[in-house]
């Protein structure tokens, strides 16, 4: 009895933890301290690279400081150390994301197209909802002349089954305000408002989904473009997929 | 009863102000054909195994220059082509909106050999001998004509000292010594290599966004005697290695002396004041910032009557890039705020030339902005050419990594746009078609000039490898106009570089003689100012590049010239310079 109690104490030890370096980057974050705490993030990210949340919240707060290329560099070595990491190319991917807003025209392009192919990476590696409906809406991103809104709609498709298979949460609106905006953009506004009345039914009071179905055919034009307006910055903030639960 | 006839009352007064419809006033109609100016222009036709490329990288070259080079009292226009074995035109006002092609006679046909290519023109009167000589840019070194003052111009290039060779896409004047003599300043494009006899194959931008290896500018100094010399390095202009389409000069700081806004495409563009000692200081950072977009064209002008100048840049908009264009608001302290999404300026799609010009004599610039890159087939580059982009590690300098745009059209059919300032509110209102100048060719440089001295403002507008456009400006109920040839005699003798400040009905206006900003032509150097319905000007002060001031009167809705420290003089003397 004593072995296995012993064997479980040893693992739980030896077992890597960022927790410490993470409490201490957040403390970082709200003290103003943003490089401590880009190295703390990094720390704990090392110790626990799969760690979406971590990523998540060195992600934010590497834009506060625009040190994009420092955590694309991070990244970079993090998928290269821990190659079955989904949540750290997921992480990787967003970290091309959040760079587009300060990116010339052509920049953007390549940088929305590096981090497909990391959304793509996680997807193989685990395919999870997040994955599949950040793949699906950055598809939503690139002009309609690119051929790939139909991938977007694919995509998120996907991820309406995975959460419909599942007990609900707050976050997954979002696929529904996505699926209805790839339908727009591919001259389907039946499909369209289709999927935004059923988000609506099952989250009432959405904002995004209120505005939408209220809006003319011109206004919603309007609304959807400037939804993906590559210059304007798109909130990568995970934080919805923890704090709704 | 008493209602209803209040109530017409109210709507013929604002009928009679054209306020229930502001865009009412400005008409355009196109002339190019009856008038004999309609010139088809041809890109250079490339040959080997990149001519499809090279051909689509180097699209411009359809440009025109206004000037009165007989000085018969008309402005006449020159039009440049850019194939091998083509001519430029240079077509004589004849008077009631009729123009004989005087090319021939004139000898300025030339310029576009097996090893060289016409970007852009220029008049000027280098020598200040009265007579309006012509420079071409282009791909190559320039060429200089002397105007010999009986209708036929002298190639004096080989003796003009500009041997340098540079990709060069545009040509502008001003005197930035202020020694009397017009300088010569030219945005070059590519790198200097010679695209028609190429060494290698890495001659296009190594980055799309931030490039470094383009043609930059060349500073031409001239020294008099119809000599020049490069004062590039000397004048502190060598640091910038962008791809430069367009040069727009104007006093930005109010300090008396002309300093320079360098558009690129690419990449960043600049801005250089000028410290009066023959050199410039690049503020570029503190000015306007960095910026990664496609400058296009930089017009120089104060669209909001502040009497500081502003300018307006033209990038690419389109379904497939949102840059957008920038009017930079000249905060007055040598920076610039960026205000073209606020005043509606923005969107102009794949922009190229656009100019200022008050074209309903309201006391207001409006702005007229020509776009599209290619029109063809149905079938779109883009996807294509993004295949190209998005391949890892591809250098996009090599000619050979780009694919062949054949029959494929790229930004096509965009419409010209035509924003109509709405005065103190500071926005502009779009009303090309309206104003009937929203044709869809693939526009380059706009020229402004008054080619029937009606005092109101015509459109030249070139298209590249299609044909050109005379916009007759047919606007109805215009206001009360100025228009001023101003000589110099102290001052350079095309005056380019003099400010006029215009009070009239309680508001203020400031020009200056432009020589030759916004992409691809160079407009008339008389200045125009309307005046809405002020039967009066209050004050017209002049203040020469020279430095000279003075105030002078001159009579409503009439050309008037005035001669540096003579005031008005008869338009006679102006024929014997």
């Amino acid at each position: 009895m004593v072995k296995p109690f012993l064997v479980l104490l040893v693992f739980l030890t030896a077992a890597p933890s960022g927790e410490q370096d993470y409490s201490a980057a957040v403390a970082a974050v709200s003290s103003g301290n943003v490089d401590e705490a880009l190295n703390h993030f990094e720390a704990a990210l090392k110790a626990e690279p799969n760690n979406l949340r971590y990523g998540n919240d060195y992600r934010q707060a590497v834009i506060k400081e625009k040190a994009y290329d420092r955590s694309i560099a991070f990244f970079e070595k993090l998928v290269a150390d821990h190659p079955d990491a989904a949540n750290a190319f997921l992480n990787f991917g967003f970290a091309y994301v959040d760079k587009i807003p300060d990116s010339g025209s052509i920049t953007q392009v390549l940088n929305a197209n590096t981090a497909l192919g990391y959304f793509t990476k996680s997807i193989d590696l685990e395919p999870s909802w997040i994955a599949y409906y950040t793949r699906g809406n950055s598809y939503l991103f690139w002009p309609k002349i690119f051929n790939r809104t139909q991938l977007g709609i694919d995509d998120l498709q996907v991820a309406l089954k995975m959460q419909q298979a599942g007990p609900k949460l707050g976050v997954y609106v979002r696929t529904y305000i996505a699926l209805g905006d790839g339908y727009w953009k591919m001259d389907e506004p039946e499909q369209a408002r289709k999927f935004w009345k059923q988000g609506l039914e099952e989250y009432p009071g959405d904002e995004a989904l209120e505005k939408r179905l209220a809006a003319s055919n011109d206004e919603l034009g309007s609304i959807v473009s400037v939804s993906y307006d590559p210059n304007v910055r798109v909130n990568t903030d995970l934080s919805d997929l923890w704090k709704h639960q | 009863m008493k209602a209803t006839l209040f109530l017409l009352f109210f709507v013929g007064t604002l009928q009679a102000a054209g306020a229930d419809d502001p865009s009412s006033q400005i008409r355009f109609v196109e002339i190019g054909q009856q008038a004999g100016v309609r010139h088809q222009h041809h890109t250079r036709r490339f040959k080997g195994p990149y001519s499809d490329v090279l051909g689509m990288f180097t699209s411009g070259g359809a440009a025109s220059a206004v000037a009165d080079y007989d000085n018969d009292g008309l402005e006449d226009l020159f039009v440049t082509d850019s194939d091998q074995g083509t001519t430029n035109h240079l077509f004589h006002n004849d008077g009631n909106l009729v123009f004989s092609d005087r090319t021939e006679k004139a000898g300025v046909g030339g310029g576009n050999d097996p090893k060289t290519i016409v970007a852009d023109a220029l008049f000027f009167d280098y020598d200040n001998d009265g007579w309006k000589d012509l420079v071409l840019a282009r791909f190559g070194t320039p060429v200089l004509f002397h105007n010999q003052g009986d209708g036929t111009f002298k190639d004096v290039t080989a003796s003009c000292g500009m041997n340098k060779f540079a990709n060069s896409l545009s040509v502008t004047t001003f005197d930035y010594d202020n020694d009397g003599l017009l300088d010569l300043i030219f945005g070059n494009y590519f790198p200097p290599v010679n695209l028609l006899d190429l060494s290698t194959t890495k001659v296009l931008p190594r980055d799309l966004d931030n490039a470094t290896n383009g043609g930059g500018v060349t500073l031409w100094r001239n020294l008099g005697g119809g000599r020049f010399e490069d004062a590039t390095e000397k004048a502190g202009l060598a640091n910038g290695h962008g791809w430069t389409l367009d040069c727009g000069i104007g006093d930005f700081n109010n300090d008396g002396l002309p300093d320079i806004y360098v558009a690129s495409d690419y990449g960043t563009d600049r801005v250089y004041f000028n410290k009066g000692d023959g050199t410039f200081r690049d503020a570029s950072q503190t000015a306007i910032g960095y910026d990664t977009k496609k400058g296009m064209n930089a017009e120089v002008a104060d669209y909001d009557n502040d009497g500081f100048l502003d300018v307006y840049v033209t990038n690419i908009t389109d379904e497939y890039m949102k840059e957008c264009n920038m009017l930079w608001h000249n905060n007055g302290d040598e920076t610039f705020t960026d205000v073209s999404r606020e005043t509606g300026t923005c969107d102009t799609l794949w922009g190229w030339g656009a100019k200022f010009g008050d074209f309903d004599n309201d006391g207001w610039l409006d702005l007229f902005a020509v776009n599209g890159l290619r029109s063809a087939s149905d079938d779109n580059y883009i996807p294509v050419l993004v295949e190209m982009i998005i391949r890892p590690g591809v250098d996009f300098s090599d000619l050979s990594n780009w694919p062949a745009i054949k029959d494929m059209s790229w930004s096509g059919y965009q419409k010209s746009k035509l924003f109509q300032n709405l005065g103190k509110m500071n926005i502009f209102k779009e009303i090309s078609a309206q104003a009937g100048v929203d044709n869809d060719l693939d526009g380059r440089g706009v020229a402004l000039g008054d080619f029937d001295n009606d005092g109101l403002l015509d459109i030249y507008q070139t298209n590249a490898d299609q044909p050109s456009l005379l916009y007759h400006n047919v606007s109805s109920r215009p206001g009360h106009w100025i228009t001023l040839q101003l000589i110099g005699t102290k001052s350079n003798r095309d005056a380019i570089g003099a400010r006029v400040t215009l009070t009239a009905g309680g508001a203020r206006q400031m020009r200056e003689i432009s020589g030759g900003d916004g992409y691809s032509a160079q407009s008339s150097y008389r200045l125009h100012f309307g005046i809405g319905s002020a039967e009066k000007i209050d004050e017209l002060r002049i203040r020469w590049p020279g430095g000279g001031e003075e105030t002078i009167s001159v009579p409503l809705d009439r050309v008037s010239y005035v001669r540096e420290g003579s005031g008005v003089v008869d338009v006679s003397t102006i024929r014997k310079p």
